[in-house]
Formats: C-alpha cells, sequence, structure tokens
C-alpha cells in the first residue's frame, strides 16, 4: 500500500493557518449544523473538525446525506453492496474514515457525530446521550451490548424465541480514535427508505472470503413508525438539548455550510477529492478471493479471483471439458490479461486479443459480469 | 533481538505504570548494539537499531488498551518509501478505527504478517510481538526528536 494521503494533505492544517480567505469556517465552536446533504462534504467536514478542533472540547455534529451506501473504513465493497443495484439506483458508494459496517444513507436518515478527548471517550456514555435524545421525544429505546439503539422487546424474548429478532435497531454506530481525540458516530434512521436500503446491501455473494471488516446484519425500522411526528429537526433538536445538558454547554449550534467559508479550507478540498477517488474507494479494499462457478455447453468451468487493494492478484480456473487445448490455451491468456488489472474495472479493450476472451467470448463476459455485481 | 525490552514489558503488568515504561535508550551488550525507543503523539514507538538502520513500529501499550479488541491490521506494502507522517496503515477495533502514521521516513522493509490472522498480538504484546512494520530509515536523526519515555508518560499524566 502506498501512503494513503500526500504528506502535504496530512501537514495541511499548517497550510490553513498561512492561507489568508476572510470568512473560512472555525473549529471551535461546540455544535454543528450542516446544511449540506452532500456526503463527501459532510464527511470531510467531520474529519477536519475531528483533527483541527480543540482536543479539550466536546463537539457534535448533525447531518445528513443524499442517498449513498457508506461502508466502513476496512470493509471490501464488493463482499457489502450489491453493485447491480446500486448502478440502478445511480447512487454512489462511500468509504468512510471510521471503523465498523455498511450503512445506508438517505434524508430520511439522521447522522449524529460527537467528538471528545481520548482520555474520557467512553462508548456507552456517549450512546447514552443519544439514548436521552430519542427518549425525551417519547420512545422507549435501549442500548444493547454493541452499543446500538435499538427498539422493542426486552431481552427475556430472546431466550424464549432465539431465532426471531427481539428488537429492531434504528441507529448503528462507529467510531474513530486518533491521537488524542476520538469520536462516536452514528445514524438515525427517522424515515428511511427501508426498502432501497434493503436491496443496496444485499450482495450474496457468499463464495466471496474477504478479510477485513464484516458487517453485522441488523433488522432496522424507522422512529417513525414508532412516533409519526418525529422530524429530522425534532431528532436534531433533541440530540442538541441533550448534548448540552451531558456536557454543560450554552452555546448554540452553529450552522455550517457547503460554501466558500468551508471548502476553501484545503484539508477539506483534498479531502473531498480523496473519498471519490479509486486510491480510496476501492483501493482500500483487504484482501479477498471470490470463487465461482459456471456450466457451459462444452463443461463445467469453476475459477477462484484473488485481490488485494482492488487490484487482481491471480485468477485460477479449473474445468472438466474434453478436448480442453484450446480452452487452456484462453484461460491461460485469459488470467495473464486480468492479473494486475483493477478488479470489477477490465474493460472488453483490456482483454484485446480475441482468444483471450475465450470461446466467443463467453468466459470472459461472464467473469465480468460477476466482478461488476 | 529484544529480550530487554520483552522483560521490562513482563514487568510493567505488576508495576505502578509510573515505574513500569522502558527506558529511551537501552544497550544490548551481547550484540553490541544500541537500541533507541521513541515515542510519538499519536501512541506509537519506534525502536531504532543503529546497527541495522531499521526502526521497528508498533502502537503503544496505551493505544491498545484504549482501542480495545483488535479485529484487523492494515499494514503497508514492502518497499513503501514513507514520510514522516504520512499514513501507512489502519488498525479497527470493534467498530473503532485508527490510523498508522510513520513516525520516521525510510522504506518499509518488513510488516509483521503474522497480524494478517492473530491482530489479536496488537493487545496481547503491541510493543513487542504485535509489531508492525520494521522502516529503513533515511534521516536517523528523526528518531532523536520523538519523545522520551518519560515525556511521553508526562504527556499522558498531563
Amino acid at each position: 500500500m502506498l501512503s494513503i494521503r500526500p504528506s502535504s494533505y496530512i501537514y495541511s492544517s499548517r497550510r490553513y493557518l498561512s492561507t489568508p480567505s476572510t470568512h473560512t469556517i472555525s473549529p471551535n465552536h461546540s455544535i454543528y449544523l450542516s446544511r449540506s446533504t452532500n456526503p463527501y462534504f459532510n464527511l470531510t467536514f467531520e474529519d477536519w473538525l475531528f483533527r483541527h478542533s480543540p482536543t479539550e472540547k466536546p463537539l457534535l455534529l448533525i447531518y445528513r446525506d443524499e442517498p449513498c451506501v457508506v461502508i466502513g473504513r476496512n470493509q471490501n465493497p464488493w463482499k457489502e453492496i450489491n453493485f447491480l443495484a446500486l448502478r440502478r439506483a445511480g447512487n454512489p458508494f462511500i468509504r468512510r474514515r471510521s471503523g465498523g459496517g455498511t450503512v445506508y444513507h438517505d434524508l430520511g436518515n439522521t447522522n449524529f457525530s460527537i467528538h471528545l478527548p481520548r482520555t474520557s471517550f467512553d462508548r456507552h456514555a456517549t450512546a447514552q446521550i443519544v439514548l436521552r435524545a430519542v427518549r425525551s421525544l417519547g420512545i422507549d429505546a435501549h442500548i444493547n451490548e454493541r452499543n446500538d439503539i435499538c427498539i422493542g422487546k426486552d431481552k427475556m424474548s430472546t431466550i424464549f424465541l432465539p431465532l426471531m429478532a427481539c428488537c429492531f435497531y434504528v441507529s448503528g454506530s462507529a467510531y474513530k480514535i486518533v491521537n488524542n481525540r476520538a469520536y462516536h458516530h452514528g445514524t438515525m434512521l427517522i424515515s428511511t427508505r427501508l426498502d432501497a436500503l434493503g436491496d443496496l446491501l444485499r450482495s450474496n455473494k457468499e463464495s466471496m472470503i474477504t478479510k477485513g471488516v464484516a458487517s453485522v446484519r441488523s433488522p432496522v425500522c424507522n422512529l417513525q413508525q414508532f412516533s409519526p411526528t418525529i422530524s429530522h429537526e425534532a431528532f436534531s433538536d433533541a440530540v442538541v438539548r441533550a448534548f448540552q445538558e451531558e456536557y454543560n454547554i450554552d452555546q448554540e449550534p452553529y450552522i455550517a455550510q457547503e460554501d466558500e467559508g468551508a471548502t476553501s479550507i484545503e484539508y477539506i478540498r483534498e479531502g473531498m477529492a480523496e473519498l471519490p477517488s479509486w486510491d480510496w474507494a476501492y483501493g482500500q479494499t483487504p484482501e479477498f478471493t471470490y470463487g465461482i462457478k459456471k456450466s457451459f455447453g462444452w463443461g463445467d468451468m469453476t475459477v477462484e479471483i484473488k485481490s488485494k487493494h482492488g487490484i487482481i492478484l491471480s485468477c485460477s480456473f479449473s474445468h472438466d471439458g474434453a478436448g480442453s487445448s484450446s480452452v487452456d490455451r484462453e484461460i491461460l491468456e485469459l488470467s495473464k490479461a486480468l492479473e494486475g488489472k483493477r478488479y470489477g474495472f477490465v474493460d472488453n479493450a483490456a482483454i484485446d486479443a480475441r482468444a483471450a476472451r475465450g470461446r466467443d467470448g463467453d468466459i470472459w463476459e461472464w467473469l465480468k459480469t460477476a466482478m461488476e455485481s | 533481538m529484544f529480550s530487554v525490552l520483552r522483560q521490562t514489558s513482563r514487568s510493567r503488568l505488576s508495576l505502578p505504570r509510573r515505574a513500569a515504561v522502558p527506558a529511551g535508550i537501552q544497550s544490548i551488550p551481547i550484540f553490541r548494539t544500541l537500541i533507541t525507543k521513541r515515542f510519538t503523539a499519536d501512541h506509537e514507538t519506534v525502536s531504532y537499531d543503529d546497527k541495522t538502520g531499521l526502526g521497528t513500529i508498533t502502537i503503544t501499550e496505551y493505544a491498545q488498551s484504549s482501542l480495545g479488541d483488535v479485529v484487523f491490521v492494515e499494514l503497508p506494502a514492502l518497499e513503501t518509501k514513507v514520510e514522516q507522517g504520512d499514513q501507512i496503515g489502519a488498525v479497527e477495533s470493534v467498530k473503532a478505527a485508527s490510523d498508522i502514521y510513520a513516525p520516521v521516513s525510510g522504506i518499509v522493509k518488513e510488516v509483521n504478517e503474522k497480524l494478517n490472522d492473530q491482530p489479536g498480538l496488537l493487545n496481547k504484546s503491541p510493543e513487542e510481538d504485535g509489531w508492525l512494520c520494521k522502516i529503513q530509515l533515511s534521516n536517523p536523526a528523526e528518531v532523536e526528536d520523538l519523545m522520551t519515555a518519560k515525556a511521553y508518560r508526562d504527556i499522558q499524566d498531563s
């Protein structure tokens, strides 16, 4: 892996200080409400606050995003996401900088982000703040052992009905810990399109064996199913109040916009450019193998594709076809052509030799579809 | 190679923290090498061996304790040229990601492949068996500018 960020990015805070700009946004407020719904901006703004706000002060950021799938820092997007459904929906996916599993964002889903000094960071305490906010809206929620907020029957039911969901998640959490700062951020499902969420996050690639971090699939529901009047604004206000009470803060929220005051900051510009880059979104994928099988007219074929950091390391074919010398030549050429290419991004032009495409292109078409789904 | 460090760390479990952190410079007479161990504000250590020119990078005991159970470690590729401060990898504990930064400039010569299958080594032995990578230092003077064990302990106590 090459260094993820050019060193200028790491040290961009210094440049920011020396860049003359009249209305750049300050990282010194305690509470930020973002009016942007651009996930690239919001996730980058969050990262900038994380690295530039005063280390000792608690900070709260609230935002929501246009529809997108957000995977954890160390996840495999091909394992987590149904790319056919993603393309059909026209949504992007984004690799965030915190750990944990894959979530779906849309405007019916509000994100909270609580930043604290590393020394006083406590996942349970921050979850309690959000829990108090939800309860203040009249919803009887609780926190489970993974510090996620759930609604539904208590744990007793798991003893008698172990195969049934004991509760529904309305929120999923992830954390980032760097230097002397840590944050807990999470989603709150208010009126999300749960059908879209289900389609996009069902990849069905059981024979893809991946390193890194797997998502824990959980049944989810929206807060509006319990209280139809709950809105983004009501939940945001409730979290702000719970945060102010917890840390004795009387500052009012600062309204952040995706305007020049923010985007003139080099760290933010570069972070927004990095998130959609291949190097970050795909190139940070942990090692995986994908074994698939198909019956062709002339016999059955299996292939195991090995990939690391988004690059195809090898393709091993095996088949039971008779009179196989031409097939063997084709698959040898095809596997040679694929080695070193970006997984899921190999176009037909790269497999230029007709022979390499194999049996009128059948084998190649099959592999290409498998890698792009 | 790290026998002295290992003993020191073991004793740390039973001694009060103030007395337990190893000294900044340790001499291992058998090998006639000088190993300089330094700490960073990102809660990493580098142990520089002046004989081989290699610096072994680890996270600190404090880092592992605040991260919790490590489930995945992303290591840099061999022969990667890194500048001090570059992000060279990532550590994930349950749902929490942390970044690994290069505490010194140089070229990555070894990575601890054991961590691919045993990320928990980072919890069991963060400053020894759970080492992350070894960097051939391009500017050994950078080591001297990092924190000594005492300086690192002082910022934690403050």
